[in-house]
């Protein structure tokens, strides 16, 4: 494998990138419209433009995205997370195409992308489900026949999307009045959102934490699993912060999960990296929830406490090589991390995107921390993607050792020109519930609802006086002052001279 | 409403607010950033580095320091305040804060709201974005409908 071209953009573009050059891969970037000058772009050895900044003009279309990985001599293509990573039309292009998919077959993602088909594996592997509906809803069954159903599982209950995410085509329903309302209602969002209107039941677990197995499954049969990630902080549905270890799994526990994440890969014969995402419940037990069949998000927090690269092993599985790593080092997390997704969002206005210009952008480095960025000042942050700019990831000995170092970080983080989730964040790091572990997939929501929209950081009498001040020096200090690189250039040569110092 | 008087003193200023007085030094890192050195009593904070870009309105800087955002408005020359709280005057115009697509109109003309209360749902980078109300009034204008598409700063409703 000489050239991997790389069907994405942000940071995950620029985090495969990375690996690509320390494995002397030559990366091949793609770009829309908008992302000319984005880092990915500059970073790669070629950039391909594949059209307007429309994600279905550019990254989401398949047939130029093949077109310029022939063009470019590309052997393989890694589809990153989002646009067409768990596309199984995708995988199968790039494989008709002659070259390498940097993923699981398409048989596998697309066994694992209905969620009902993925329930069935899971019972099949043993692994316990949500109590639910093993089928999609007849869509002819009457609003009774509906009403037997339900109650036969019991409230209160999910309407979820056979082929949802992110919380969309989902309902809670408690109580039976609701329920036939609730269905169309999902139906709809369903079809919409995925062009597929079937729906299933699921039981509503109260108070659950969402936790997480990462997988790694080479061409040779070997399925290896990972120590858990903890993902309950989440907005919306959608996660927000997660850590690795979780504080409510013992080892015992953690044996259990990773064995049945395993089996669930092994059922559906899994290869490459993929994650088994469990609810545990309040109660003790866990259920299957669903696969995602890509690298995630939140990898970089697996890869801090177990030492393993995980892109660079897509890469080599891929080429097929064999999983050589010891099983029980990955089981065994060596200290704590804990990463932050922070957005182009004002959280302070109901986290309204906050496209435009980073005029300025100072990123925390030091020790235990891991920035994994795709944005740089003077970059626009579109308009037509996810709005992440960055994973702020720190690490550290222990869970307390890790956030005093992520409150530090997110102390010297820097970003000027757009609003940022960065105030959120050092909220949600003084929440006494966040600092105990005490958190559960619906925490953050209840926790902001009751905060009716006060800023989340406020400022201190004493500050504002600082910043009306810091405005007014801003104002009258011209801005070739004192810190010129010439003048600075001039100090530095005089007081080389007066201490005897020789310069060159 | 702060008002602050800067006078050079030295390598630095002396700064008077409401009455107090402080020599600051005052060093500037780059376009968008300055370090300042307090002079003040030994055991309190003195160092800070301070971010400042231009804020969202017109005449608005977002102020920096330490992990805490502070909005600053101008108001007049030289002096300086915090921004409008929102109990302000005149009617409220609703605008898109970014190009989308309206997908929820949650009230009409002529409808009472409450200061927070959702106006209109824009999806726009993946995200259903509730836009409320500032403060209470009646709605007098709805210019949009559901499956619109808005460009940004687009007039959406406008309340009395």
């Amino acid at each position: 494998m000489q050239k991997i071209l790389i069907a994405n953009r942000g940071e995950i573009a620029v985090r495969i990138i990375r690996a690509c050059r320390e494995m002397d891969v030559s990366p091949i970037a793609v770009y829309s419209e908008c992302d000319r000058s984005a880092p990915h772009v500059r970073h790669a050895d070629r950039a391909y433009a594949i059209g307007p900044s429309e994600p279905r003009e550019s990254y989401l279309n398949i047939d130029r995205l093949i077109d310029v990985a022939k063009r470019s001599g590309a052997d393989a293509v890694h589809p990153g997370y989002g646009f067409l990573a768990e596309n199984d039309a995708f995988a199968r292009a790039v494989r008709d195409a002659g070259l390498t998919f940097i993923g699981p077959s398409p048989e596998a993602i697309a066994a694992m992308g209905s969620k009902v088909a993925a329930r069935r594996a899971a019972v099949r592997a043993g692994v316990p489900v949500v109590p639910g509906t093993e089928e999609p809803l007849d869509s002819t069954l009457s609003d009774d026949a509906l009403a037997g159903v339900a109650h036969a599982i019991g409230y209160p209950l999910l309407v979820k999307a056979v082929a949802g995410g992110g919380g969309k085509g989902m309902r809670t329903v408690t109580d039976s009045a609701d329920l036939a309302g609730a269905i169309r209602a999902a139906r709809s969002e369903a079809q919409t959102a995925f062009g597929d209107a079937a729906v299933y039941l699921e039981r509503r677990l109260t108070r659950p934490r969402h936790i997480e197995v990462q997988l790694l499954g080479d061409a040779h049969g070997t399925v290896l699993p990972f120590v858990e990630r903890e993902c309950s902080i989440q907005r919306r549905h959608q996660k927000v912060l997660e850590e690795s270890p979780s504080v409510a799994v013992s080892p015992a526990l953690r044996a259990r999960l990773t064995s049945a994440a395993a089996a669930v890969a092994r059922a559906v014969g899994y290869t490459n990296a993929g994650t088994i995402e469990f609810l545990l419940d309040e109660e003790g037990p866990f259920y299957f929830l669903e696969m995602n069949t890509r690298l995630q998000v939140e990898h970089p927090i697996t890869e801090m406490v177990t030492g393993v690269d995980l892109v660079r092993w897509q890469i080599r599985i891929a080429r097929g090589e064999r999983l050589d790593l010891d099983p029980s080092s990955l089981v065994a997390p060596n200290g704590h991390a804990i990463e932050c997704r922070i957005y182009a969002e004002d959280p302070d206005n109901g986290f309204l995107p906050s496209p435009g210009r980073i005029l300025h952008l100072s990123v925390p480095s030091g020790p235990g921390i891991r920035d994994d960025s795709g944005a740089v000042a003077g970059l626009d942050v579109p308009i037509f993607y996810d709005p992440l700019i960055s994973k702020l990831v720190a690490w550290g000995e222990d869970r307390a050792r890790a956030m005093a170092r992520l409150r530090r970080a997110l102390a010297e983080y820097r970003v000027a020109g757009i609003r940022t989730t960065i105030p959120f964040f050092t909220w949600l790091l003084a929440q006494p519930e966040f600092v105990e572990g005490r958190v559960h997939t619906s925490f953050l929501d209840e926790r902001l609802q009751s905060r009716n929209g006060r800023p989340f950081v406020e400022p201190t009498a004493d500050t504002e006086d600082l910043a009306a001040i810091a405005a007014a020096i801003h104002l009258a200090l011209p801005l070739r002052g004192d810190a010129s690189p010439a003048a600075d250039a001039g100090r530095w040569r005089t007081e080389a001279r007066r201490e005897g110092l020789r310069t060159v | 409403m702060r008002r602050v008087t800067l006078t050079r003193a030295g390598d630095g200023f002396a700064v008077a607010l409401d009455g107090r007085t402080w020599r600051i030094d005052a060093a500037r890192v780059d376009a968008n950033t300055l370090s300042l050195i307090v002079d003040g009593a030994e055991n309190t904070k003195a160092g800070f580095e301070v971010t400042i870009a231009p804020g969202q309105a017109a005449g608005q800087l977002t102020v920096q320091i330490g992990a805490v955002p502070v909005t600053v408005a101008i108001d007049g020359q030289r002096r300086w305040s915090r921004p409008d709280d929102p109990a302000g005057a005149g009617p409220q115009r609703i605008t898109a804060p970014m190009p989308g697509r309206v997908i929820r109109v949650l009230v009409q003309p002529g409808g009472r709201v409450k200061a927070r209360q959702g106006l209109v749902v824009v999806e726009a980078m993946k995200m259903e974005n509730e836009l409320r109300a500032g403060r209470d009034g009646t709605v007098t204008e709805v210019h949009v409908h559901e499956g619109l598409s808005v460009d940004a700063g687009a007039l959406l409703i406008v309340i009395q």
